[in-house]
This record gives structure tokens, sequence and C-alpha cells, in this order.
């Protein structure tokens, strides 16, 4: 399948999932999907159109919580971005780690990074912070302040 | 000077701890065992285990997880170990001095000897400020 015919495809068959459509560069879409229908659109994608999952990243972005899937078609060179806003005072979505097993660790480090609660993970614990790190509090998110009262913020100088 | 102080000046064996570097300062680490910058012949050889080292050089900013280990690590050294902070982020965690994993520069973590600034420090810096250190040590700076 040529790019249009994929990306046509695409819009067809998740009508009703996609909030947005960019058609970025000749090398880079942008989907932007109902947070429900992930599951639907990232298995079609990974497992019909034989994509690569790349990597997962999220954006704290003030307005919502921003999670791209990000999945490239090295046939026709191009890479596909899922792309789903979530809510900031109770981000959830289903997880992708039951589907493919890559999306695991990039989905633990998300859920402590940022908080977002993702449903059906089958291991969700900690990958990258320390173990005092205190619950509940989430780094990267717009709202983080400094917790730790030890911490030393200036140079000496 | 003590005995031990003196044995250990005439061939300080270095181990190389990366508290979370960029790599950079370690590659100049290991630049200057090269034959161009020669550090072996102030008697300079990386040491395989902390248990054998006389010096440990530290570079990276020293986050909380390393940091556990750092400390570790410095018990096991045998005594006396001098311990040479390498790069910005192991003076004063550079750019990384508001960052929520990086609390504290290493010298308020574990007594440092010797500061080497730069990002990163040049194998002719860390040169100067292995030979400043033996200096400092002897009495003679």
């Amino acid at each position: 399948m040529t790019r249009e015919e994929i990306l046509k495809d695409l819009k067809q068959r998740f009508k009703e999932d996609i909030v947005n459509f960019f058609d970025k560069s000749p090398k880079r879409v942008y989907m932007e999907i109902k947070p429900e229908s992930l599951v639907k659109c990232a298995s079609y994608i990974f497992k019909e159109l034989k994509a690569r999952f790349n990597i997962a990243s999220g954006v704290d972005s003030r307005t919502a919580i921003e999670i791209l899937y990000h999945f490239s078609l090295e046939y026709i060179n191009l890479l596909v971005s899922l792309r789903v806003k979530l809510n900031r005072n109770n981000p959830q979505i289903d997880s992708l780690a039951p589907v493919f097993k890559g999306a695991n660790w990039i989905e633990r480090e998300i859920h402590e990074i940022l908080g977002v609660d993702f449903k059906g993970h089958p291991d969700l614990r900690r990958l990258l912070l320390p173990d005092e790190w205190p619950k509940g509090v989430y780094p990267l998110r717009c709202d983080y302040t400094e917790w730790d009262k030890n911490a030393i913020r200036d140079r000496g100088v | 000077m003590s005995l031990t102080l003196r044995a250990l000046l005439k061939s300080p064996w270095v181990f190389h701890l990366s508290t979370g570097s960029c790599n950079n300062c370690d590659i100049e680490v290991l630049d200057c065992l090269t034959p161009r910058f020669d550090i072996e012949r102030f008697g300079m050889l990386l040491a395989p285990s902390i248990k054998h080292a006389d010096v440990l050089l530290v570079t990276g900013s020293c986050n909380r997880k390393s940091a556990i280990r750092l400390k570790r690590l410095y018990e096991q050294a045998p005594k006396p170990c001098v311990v040479v902070a390498i790069g910005e982020c192991s003076l004063s965690r550079g750019m990384f001095i508001h960052s929520y994993n990086c609390p504290l520069p290493l010298d308020k973590i574990i007594p440092v000897d010797a500061y080497i600034p730069g990002c990163p420090p040049k194998p002719e810096a860390i040169i100067m400020g292995a030979v400043k250190l033996i200096q400092k040590l002897k009495g003679t700076l």
C-alpha cells in the first residue's frame, strides 16, 4: 500500500474515533483520537499495518495531559503519531502493554513521572524514580514544586 | 605525612565512577590514559575495583539513586581515599541544579579533595588537577 492509500484507509476506518488529523509533512502524520479508542487504533496500526512501535511520549500542557504513541511504517517511510488528550485531574487510559510488550516500560515511566493511570497494565511499578520519592508527586507536571526540604539549589557562591 | 599516604602518592590507583554523567567527562578521563596525554607517567592506573583503588574519580551530577551507590562505594574504599570531582556536573550540578533528581552537590555527600572544573575538562586540565592534588597532599603547594 502507498502512503495515500494507508492514510485514506485510516481516516475511513476510524471515522468516529479521530478528533483531528494533521498531515504535517511527507514523513509525519499526527492523528488525534479519543482516549477510549486507543487500543483499537493502536492494535490495527501495529498488527495489520505491521508498524513498528517506536516510543510513547507524554506532555503536560496545562489544559490536558497528552500522550503521543509513535509508530513508524518503514516500508513507506512514514511516522504516525497517535495523540490522546487526557483530563488533568484524573488521567486514565487503557494500557497498550497487553497488545505489545514494547509499551510496558514506557508506560511505567509515564505513570511515575506524569501520573497517568494505565488501566490493564500487568505490572505498574516504578521504573526510574527512587524508592523514597513521595507518592502522588509527579516531577514533570507543570505544577510540580520542590518537596525535598534538604535539597540545596544554589551554587554556594 | 603518614606512611600510607606516602605509599599512595607513589602510584595512585584510580577508580572511575560516573554518577549519571553525559559520558563526556568519562571520555576525557579515558583520553588521559591514551599515549598522547599518558597520565600513567604519574603512576596512575585505572583500578578495576574500588577495593584496589586509592583515588575515587567522580563524574556526573549525583542523582538520587546514584548518590546511594556513591556512598556505598566510598565506604568500601580503603582509607585514605582521595576523592576528585571532575566536570561541572559533579562540582555544582551544572545545568541540572534545579532538577528534581539532583538534590545535593557531590561535596555535600562525600568529602572532596580536588575539583576539576570544565564541561568537559580538557585532559590537560585533568593532568593539572592530578599534579596539584599530589602537590597538595605532599604539602608542597
